[in-house]
């Protein structure tokens, strides 16, 4: 009896002593998406397979709304209590240049998207999973469309004064012609604008456009001002535009009281095909997608912006670097880049499939690839391009007071013009 | 050697070192910490690029951009328009408030907490109130106006550069008034009686007993009130975070929410820039204070 007692003790003691031997190592992840439930699903479903393959590994994630990570970023990198892996976007220009960031040369490249690995590339290093990408896409209420006796061509894609007239038919039985908004973020009103003056001046001349070595006194660049502002001049946007939100803007697009188009990144799935009474669009909601109207004497007209969006990077001074990178890399597989497809429904830049989603959804990844279809892409929203005061007149004018109707060409030509 | 020891027995009884620095020394710990070692670091920071583990002597080089930053110029206009408007609107109000409620209007007792209870919220929750109240489509404010025959006046209050910075003055005046009403009636409840009395005695009429009595007895509250008041306004923040974020096209921007742009939202981590900009405003606020203290006591002396 005594000995098998002290059997126990000792197996006891030896069970013990190898948990010790291998402590649970704990990282942490901070990260943006806290209200897009599906996005958040995929990520916490990474979680569970990558602590299931690595017992001794957990990653507890603290889930945030984008401008609040950010601050909370901002405070904890200075003070050298930051996470180890965060949420990031190529933009944040700060992070790289402050070295806050591990170099991601050891991840596994090779099943990410070349032009993905660009946008995160610093110095001929790459910094950030891009596991988000998306393009501005105009979403539009077939019905509604239907019902104004509007059809949208076989190549997807209105002609300028075509969309002129579509506006003007919707005004006319009330319904708004364009869901937009710019009340909680610093891009999402200038699409109108950014995708209009894409088309009209090329790849080249709109990258130098944006990066202050083309003039906004360029008479193409007026042209297309004008363009843009006969839109809003027939009403094409909420009279709320300024104070719209980006969450209330979906609902407003196909709930309440429901626009002819929105025009928005292709995140539009992360909110709008959640269950209804979380936001989301309306069962047996009649969705389509179109190509953004092709402006008069556009140089490009398939040409359309394509951006990194959500990322995950890497804390330079995290302790786990090694288990860490490991965590990425369960991203990084042609398998998660089909599962995001599938779940999320936004573009990735993890190298995936789209011929290979079923069910539901292969609908609507038809629609998108329809729309993208010959598409030329500039890689870059331009508040991802610009930087300090350039981004915050963008922000301001271009962003707000120009598609709100209260600052004129003339007015956004001089603002652009002395911003750089 | 008697009397030398006995002498500073007296001076150790006259001025005890040791209790006086026990008792200084936490409010002085906290006052250097909290107070003047950030106000001095500031300074330090505004002469330097300060980025993470690495600060760069930049001399006035931040002063001399920011004499050129015209959204800073134009955050200083909005904000000294606040500032300026905004404590005389509130006290005029509060005081027409007071009076009511000083000459026992029926229902005082819930007016007064009714009129009170606005300063009990945070400024997130006003801002998304009046952000409703202001809504273009259904906001009481349209409603209102589209209501009687004036739709014609309706629009996007916040969302246009006219008339964003008078609508987010009309909040803080709304918001505030309750709290001066308070101080103000307090003020006249202390009124001493036979003043009051003497002057209805000599057949003082309201408006007589008002301008010739009332008013300047409580004129160094009416004043206290006023400088607080411009305090608050020269560091709002909160609010315009919340309702517009500065715009459109900075018709909002208020000092200290360029301040933050600067500090978190412009992709940098220096905190040189913005430390300049808290510098001079701090010296700016200090000048106004100070003149204004200076000049509305001289005259209330001379009131008196």
């Amino acid at each position: 009896m005594f000995r098998f007692v002290a059997i126990l003790v000792a197996a006891a003691f030896v069970a013990a002593g190898s948990a010790q031997a291998q402590p649970t190592k704990e990282l942490t992840l901070w990260t943006h998406w806290a209200a897009e439930q599906i996005k958040r699903q995929y990520v916490e479903e990474a979680i569970a397979d990558f602590e299931k393959k690595n017992p001794g590994i957990k990653i507890k994630a603290s889930w945030y709304e984008k401008n609040a990570l950010y601050a909370a970023l901002k405070t904890a990198l200075r003070a050298g209590q930051a996470p180890d892996i965060f949420y990031a976007e190529p933009d944040q220009a700060e992070y790289y240049e402050n070295s806050f960031l591990l170099d991601l040369s050891s991840l596994n490249w090779a099943n990410i998207e070349p032009w993905a690995k660009q946008a995160w590339s610093y110095k001929g290093k790459p910094y950030g999973l891009p596991l988000e990408a998306w393009t501005v896409e105009l979403y539009y209420n077939k019905k509604l469309m239907s019902d104004l006796g509007i059809n949208v061509p076989q190549n997807l894609q209105l002609s300028g004064d075509a969309f002129l007239d579509m506006v003007k038919k919707a005004k006319a039985k009330g319904i708004v012609p364009m869901s937009l908004g710019s009340g909680d973020r610093p891009f999402t009103g200038a699409h109108l604008t950014h995708e209009a003056l894409l088309q009209k001046l090329g790849l080249d001349d709109y990258g130098k456009l944006l990066t202050g070595k083309l003039q906004w006194t360029d008479p193409r660049v007026v042209d297309t001002l004008k363009w843009v502002r006969s839109l809003v001049d027939a009403g094409l946007l909420p009279t709320t535009f300024t104070s719209l939100k980006l969450g209330e803007a979906h609902i407003y697009f196909h709930t309440k009281p429901g626009a002819l188009t929105f025009l928005n990144g292709s995140w539009y799935t992360s909110r709008a095909f959640n269950a209804p009474d979380q936001g989301g669009q309306p069962v047996g909601f009649p969705l389509g997608i179109m190509k953004f109207p092709a402006v008069p004497g556009a140089a490009c007209a398939e040409c359309r912006s394509i951006a990194v969006g959500g990322s995950y990077v890497i804390n330079a001074e995290t302790k786990h670097a090694k288990e860490a990178v490991a965590f990425l890399n369960t991203f990084a597989t042609p398998e998660m880049g089909n599962k995001w497809l599938d779940r999320v429904m936004v573009q990735t830049g993890i190298k995936s499939d789209s011929s290979k989603i079923s069910g539901p959804n292969a609908e609507y990844f038809k629609m998108l690839e329809a729309s993208n279809r010959g598409a030329k892409y500039y890689f870059g929203i331009p508040i991802q391009v610009m930087q300090g005061k350039p981004k915050e007149v963008f922000t301001q004018v271009i962003n707000m007071a120009f598609p709100a109707g209260t600052i004129d060409v003339d007015g956004v030509v001089k603002q652009m013009g002395t911003a750089y | 050697m008697a009397s030398n020891t006995s002498s500073m027995r007296d001076d150790g009884l006259r001025r005890p070192w040791g209790a006086i620095v026990a008792f200084l020394l936490p409010a002085l710990t906290i006052y250097v910490a909290f107070t003047a070692y950030p106000v001095v670091r500031t300074l330090w920071n505004s002469a330097h690029k300060v980025l993470p583990r690495r600060e760069v002597f930049v001399g006035l080089e931040n002063y001399a951009a920011l004499a050129q930053d015209e959204i800073f110029w134009r955050s200083v206009r909005n904000t000294i328009t606040w500032a300026s408007i905004s404590p005389l609107a509130e006290v005029s109000v509060a005081l027409i408030l007071a009076l009511a409620l000083y000459a026992k209007v029926p229902g005082a007792r819930f007016f007064r907490i009714a009129w009170f209870t606005p300063v009990l919220m945070s400024y997130i929750v006003v801002g998304i109130l009046w952000v409703w109240i202001y809504n273009f489509d259904w906001g009481p404010v349209n409603a209102a106006l589209r209501a009687i025959g004036l739709g014609g006046l309706a629009k996007a209050w916040l969302g246009n550069p006219n008339t964003a910075l008078p609508s987010l003055i009309v909040v803080t005046t709304w918001m505030w008034i309750g709290f001066n009403m308070v101080v103000l009636l307090a003020a006249l409840h202390s009124l001493p009686r036979e003043v009051i009395e003497a002057a209805e005695l000599d057949n003082c009429g309201w408006g007589q007993k008002l301008v010739y009595v009332i008013l300047p007895l409580i004129w160094p509250t009416v004043l206290n009130l006023i400088v607080l008041s411009f305090i608050g306004k020269m560091k709002i923040f909160d609010l315009v975070w919340i309702t517009t974020k500065g715009g459109p096209l900075w018709s909002t921007e208020t000092v200290s929410t360029y301040v933050y742009k600067r500090a978190f939202e412009w992709s940098t981590f220096d905190l040189g820039y913005p430390s300049t900009i808290a510098a001079i405003w701090f010296v700016i606020v200090l000048a106004i204070v100070l003149t204004l203290t200076l000049a509305l006591r001289q005259r209330s002396k001379l009131e008196y």
